[in-house]
Parts: C-alpha cells; sequence; structure tokens
C-alpha cells in the first residue's frame, strides 16, 4: 500500500469533486465493517435477495455480496475453487497477503477528493477482492453483488481486480437498493490490475433510488496485450451519481468501455470513460448511450489521450431526449502528445425518429411498442467478449430499462 | 369485394398531394400503379397504410365494407393491410429477427419458413434492420416483413426499383405467391419492368400529379406506356377511348 500522511488524506475530506453536484457527508452514517464467510445458500439475507431481483440477477449465484457494510463471501466455493480463483473481502486481503496490501490504493489516490478520502479514512475497507492466477482463463462469470437496505447510510466498498498474465475472467456487479429504501450514499472504489496478455471484462449494473448519491471510483492498469471490457448499466432514478473511471494502457494494449445511462426522476446522471494510451499501439473505444427522460439531466463524458504514436482511440456518445424536461450533454474529447497517434469522436443528441416509429406501427406496432423497440435499439451496445450468459442478462435489464424510460 | 377508395384527397405539410382518387381492388387481384416520380405513388400507399404524417382531406376508404379512414396502421395490419415500403428505415440496433419474431407472434404466419427461403432471408435476419443491406436485400426483407402479415391486401412500393436480376425474379414469385394466398395486391412501379414477370394483371392505374389519369387493363395501357411515356401516353389512351 502506498503510504500517504493522514493529515493530507484528511484535509481532502472538503475536497469537492471536479464533476457532479457536492455531497454533505456528514448527513450520513455508516455502521462498522463486518465479515463473514457463508458456504450455504440460505446464509444469504433477504434484503441481498430482493436488491437482486432488481436486476434479475440470481444473488445465490453471488461469490461475493456485501449488504451495507457486511461482506458475505465465498471463498471455497467449488465452481471458481477448481480455478484457483481467490475471492474474499478487501480487508482479509490487506490481512491475509502480500498482493493485496502492494496493490492496494495505488490506482486510485484517497486524496483525490472528499469520496475517496472519506472512503479510505472512514470505510472499513470492504469490497471484494478477486485474483485470478497466472494463465487461467475462466469461464464462468463470477458474480458479485452490493445492496444498501436502510435509509440514509454511506456505503463504502473497496474492490480489487488482480488478473495475473495471461489469465482470463469476467466480473459481473450489481449493486441496488431493495424497493423501500430511498436515501444514503455509495462510495465505490475500484482498481482493477489487467497483466500482460491479461484479458478482464467487467459487466455493472446499477440501480438505485431516487435520494441516493453514487460515486464510483475506478481505476484501471492494463499491461502490454492485455485487454479491459467494460459495460455499464444504469437504469434507476438516482439523486446523482458521478463517476468517470480512468484506464491506462500500456503498449498493444486495448480497452473497450460502453456505458448505458437511463435517467429518469429528478437525477443527475455525470457519467464518463477516460482512457490514457500510454503505450505504443494501444487502443481504445468509449462507446456511451444516454437515454433522457423525466426531469433527468445526463452529461456523457468520454476523454482519450495519447501519449504515444501508433495508439487510436475513438469516442461515440450518443444520446436521446425522450422527455420535454431533460437535458442531455455530449462531452467528447481527445487530446493528442504524440505525433501519430488517431484519435476520433462522433457525439449526436436526437430523439425517436419519427419515420423509423411510423414504419413499425405499419409493421402492426402501436406507437409505445415502436418506441419501445426503437429505444432499446438505441441502447444495445455489442460489447466484445463479453460471455453469452451475461449477455443475456443485459438484453433482459435493456427490456426492463426501455419500459420504465417510457413508463 | 376488397378495396374502396372514394374521393380522397390527402395533403402533405398542408401540401395537397392527392386529389379525389377512388379506385376498387376486389379481393384477390392484382393491379398496378404507374406513374412519373412524384406523381403521389408512395403517398397513396402510406395514406392507404394510415400513416400519421399524412393529412386525409376528405374521401373514405372502405375495407371489406367497413370505413377504415380514421383507423391508426396497427388497427390497419390487424385487419390485415401491408405495406412494403420503398424505403424501409435503416435502424441501428433493432435486427430484422426482432422485428420478424414480434410479427410472428402477432399474425402467427405458419409459412415463414418458407418465405424466409423463398426471399433468402436467413443471412440477413442477425443484421441491424436495412443497415448497409443491399438494394435487393432491402426489397426482399422489407417483403418477407410484409409476407409474415398473411395480408389480404398487400400494397408494394416499387419492389423492382434498384434491385438485381435475381432478386427481381425472387420477388416477382413472391408477388405471385402472394395472389395464389388469395391476397389482394397492389404494385406501384415506377419502370414497369415486373409487370412482365407477372402472369395475371387485374388493372392499370395511371397516376400524374396525384389523381389517377387512366385506368384501364395492362393489354390496353402497358404498351402505350412503354412506347410514348406517361403524359403522352396517357393523352393516346383517352384520345383513342373518347374516338
Amino acid at each position: 500500500m502506498v503510504k500517504y500522511s493522514l493529515e493530507e488524506v484528511e484535509k481532502a475530506l472538503y475536497k469537492p469533486s471536479t464533476y457532479g453536484p457536492d455531497v454533505d457527508l456528514g448527513l450520513y452514517t455508516s455502521d462498522s465493517a463486518k465479515t463473514t464467510e457463508i458456504s450455504g445458500r440460505d446464509e444469504i439475507p433477504v434484503e441481498a435477495r430482493k436488491a437482486g431481483e432488481r436486476f434479475g440477477i440470481n444473488v445465490e449465484s453471488a461469490m461475493y455480496i456485501q449488504v451495507d457494510e457486511s461482506a458475505l463471501y465465498r471463498s471455497l466455493e467449488k465452481a471458481l475453487g477448481k480455478y484457483g480463483v481467490k475471492i474474499m473481502p478487501t480487508r482479509l486481503a490487506l490481512e491475509k497477503t502480500d498482493l493485496g496490501r502492494e496493490v492496494s490504493w495505488r490506482l486510485i489516490d484517497p486524496r483525490s477528493d472528499k469520496y475517496t478520502a472519506s472512503a479510505f479514512l472512514h470505510g472499513g475497507e470492504v469490497g471484494y477482492f478477486i485474483y485470478v492466477p497466472r494463465g487461467v482463463r475462466v469461464p464462468v462469470p463470477i458474480y458479485t453483488c452490493l445492496a444498501i437496505t436502510s435509509n440514509r447510510r454511506i456505503q463504502y466498498a473497496h474492490n480489487i481486480v488482480f488478473v495475473d498474465e495471461g489469465a482470463e475472467a469476467h466480473v459481473v456487479t450489481g449493486c441496488a437498493v431493495p424497493h423501500g429504501v430511498r436515501e444514503g450514499v455509495h462510495i465505490g472504489i475500484s482498481e482493477f490490475y489487467v497483466s500482460r496478455n491479461a484479458r478482464l471484462t467487467f459487466t455493472m449494473m446499477h440501480a438505485w433510488a431516487e435520494g441516493m448519491h453514487i460515486r464510483p471510483r475506478t481505476a484501471v492498469r492494463v499491461e502490454e496485450g492485455g485487454e479491459y471490457v467494460s459495460y455499464y448499466i444504469i437504469y434507476s432514478p438516482v439523486a446523482s451519481l458521478q463517476t468517470y473511471p480512468r484506464v491506462e494502457l500500456s503498449t498493444g494494449a486495448r480497452a473497450y468501455l460502453a456505458s448505458i445511462i437511463a435517467g429518469s426522476g429528478n437525477g443527475i446522471y455525470d457519467q464518463g470513460s477516460a482512457a490514457i494510451l500510454q503505450g505504443k499501439n494501444s487502443s481504445a473505444e468509449v462507446v456511451s448511450r444516454a437515454v433522457a427522460g423525466g426531469y433527468s439531466e445526463i452529461y456523457a463524458r468520454g476523454s482519450i489521450e495519447a501519449f504515444e504514436a501508433e495508439s487510436k482511440g475513438h469516442i461515440e456518445c450518443l444520446g436521446l431526449l425522450i422527455s420535454e424536461n431533460a437535458l442531455i450533454s455530449s462531452i467528447p474529447m481527445i487530446t493528442s502528445r504524440k505525433p501519430g497517434a488517431i484519435l476520433t469522436h462522433e457525439a449526436a443528441i436526437g430523439m425517436i425518429a419519427e419515420k423509423e416509429i411510423q414504419y413499425l406501427m405499419s409493421k402492426g406496432f402501436t406507437e409505445d411498442e415502436a418506441k419501445s423497440v426503437l429505444v432499446k435499439g438505441f441502447m444495445s451496445i455489442k460489447a466484445p467478449g463479453i460471455p453469452l450468459t451475461v449477455e443475456r442478462e443485459v438484453e433482459r435489464l435493456l427490456d426492463i430499462i426501455t419500459r420504465s424510460a417510457l413508463g | 369485394m376488397s378495396l374502396e377508395v372514394q374521393g380522397l384527397s390527402v395533403a402533405v405539410d398542408d401540401r395537397i398531394v392527392l386529389r379525389d382518387i377512388s379506385l376498387t381492388i376486389p379481393q384477390g387481384e392484382l393491379h398496378i400503379i404507374m406513374g412519373p416520380n412524384g406523381s403521389g405513388k408512395s403517398t397513396l400507399l402510406a395514406s392507404l397504410m394510415g400513416l400519421p404524417y399524412l393529412k386525409i382531406i376528405s374521401g373514405r376508404i372502405y375495407f371489406d365494407g367497413r370505413d377504415i379512414t380514421k383507423l391508426p396502421p396497427y388497427e390497419r395490419a390487424k385487419l390485415g393491410i401491408a405495406l412494403a415500403h420503398q424505403n424501409p428505415p435503416e435502424v441501428k440496433g433493432v435486427k430484422l429477427r426482432e422485428i420478424a419474431r414480434f410479427m410472428l407472434e402477432k399474425y402467427r404466419c405458419d409459412d415463414s419458413a418458407m418465405f424466409s427461403k423463398l426471399l433468402k432471408i436467413d443471412p440477413l435476419l442477425d443484421r441491424d434492420l436495412f443497415l448497409g443491406f443491399s438494394g435487393g436485400e432491402k426489397k426482399r426483407a422489407e417483403l418477407f416483413l410484409s409476407l409474415l402479415q398473411s395480408p389480404r391486401l398487400a400494397m408494394l412500393d416499387e419492389p423492382d426499383s434498384g434491385v438485381d436480376v435475381e432478386s427481381a425474379e425472387i420477388i416477382a414469385h413472391a408477388i405471385e405467391l402472394l395472389i395464389h394466398k388469395k391476397s389482394s395486391v397492389i404494385l406501384v412501379t415506377h419502370t414497369g419492368l415486373i409487370t412482365n414477370k407477372l402472369n395475371r394483371i387485374d388493372g392499370v392505374h395511371l397516376l400524374i400529379d396525384g389523381s389517377i389519369a387512366y385506368s384501364g387493363s395492362p393489354d390496353e395501357v402497358l404498351p402505350v406506356v412503354f412506347k410514348f411515356g406517361y403524359r403522352r401516353g396517357v393523352e393516346i389512351l383517352k384520345g383513342g377511348k373518347n374516338g
């Protein structure tokens, strides 16, 4: 672990984030952290099951479940055990493993803003730690689930995934509140390491509530020849979401960063993806789809910065306004520091095309059916290499999203 | 009796595009509508389908004796009216298979496998709807969707334009199949090329400047139009009738 002086981090407790509305964390409390190893299925709390139902994830298959500040995990689960995958709460990894200590808080500086500082100082280092051994390809998705079950709480999670050289893993995380929980804060610190020629796909689905402030802080390091694919979906109302994951890419490394933001209610959704092309032949694609309904505001950011020649990056931010009172702002940014890097971007905001609606109506679709098919089609992003089971879950979720978006 | 149009006038953006159209298409017959570019052929089919961008100024449309003038398109589709669009929109993210599946559920067509084979649809099913399709692929896919409706009245808007010879043959076969299944067909064609691939045509209507300028049998109308063009052709046809 990198050492910071506590004073420095404490100072950052008052530092607002560059983006998104400022949240007064003093209004919320958090429990003290607890970790429990579970083996059977009966030990999964009913609140976690209810939270999982919101995006159709079967919580029973989750390797790591966090309810508020309480971490439940299965370290000896058979399906993953045979691959040698290690899963435990991060605080155990810090106690028990050199690797955990070495990589924790290395990609994310706790002094970045008040949320990282608060997680560093007040979080109990729960969250999941996943280690995938060298050369091991894990075909089954590793499910994790985080839920907040009571009002006016801060949930901290510090997640670390380390995919060792030549290995491959698919991590799926669902974060939700069960129906009934209205207010709270979720601060998720995620540090992912994709080693040489390794591959990680990360699918994250968020279903929160209208009084929740969500502040994920994510940084990813992809070593030579590695590949990172992320697929982020948020579809519930929120008070605010602000996140801007950063991916650093070494020589020949690739990233595909997809986000689907379905805004509703009065939520402010400030979501971006940043790629830093540090190595030759590195490449990144940032793709986002924003659908704004109700009184929501969506800020879709994308940034690619190239430090090396022969690197390539493309940003595609597409927005669809489906309400008179909503707003979408698309902010793609490309920066090159080396001749020979090829960076492009494309941003467009529109509405559902009348011609397409009328076409489908002539095929027997009602106007609402036609709109929902088109909105779903608009949101469909095919991310490369996501396992089929996960793709189906995403597909199901998009159906739910479309139905709720068009209300 | 299938379709009866009485004195139909239609506007697009306050501009009158069709004037006082009257037309009868008996069940199971194949009628051709021809005319120069911009004469209102596509607008006529779109009005019969009830597309909301058109405004009906006057007149009535009856289908099987029922007044459908004010019915929305999906209600008309339910009654068995299908429109194969001239330029179907390219829709990113929506697969042809999804639309076909929806229509199968709605219309329970039993012959979808046969239609798919006839129109060579299989390779297109998992592609985004019409996106990057060739001319022939577009026409075949659009005709396929119309067939899935098991229509009682199929309106085909220039299914023969911009297609290669092979696709034109296939499309003509599909039209014959529709007739065989007792569907009425209104075929809009600009070039008329497809007419000599069809076994039986029951009527030809020439649409010029938004009005039906002449209706007659194919043997009477087609040779004159192919030789003299639309406007001059109509003059000759009318002169012939008068004299």
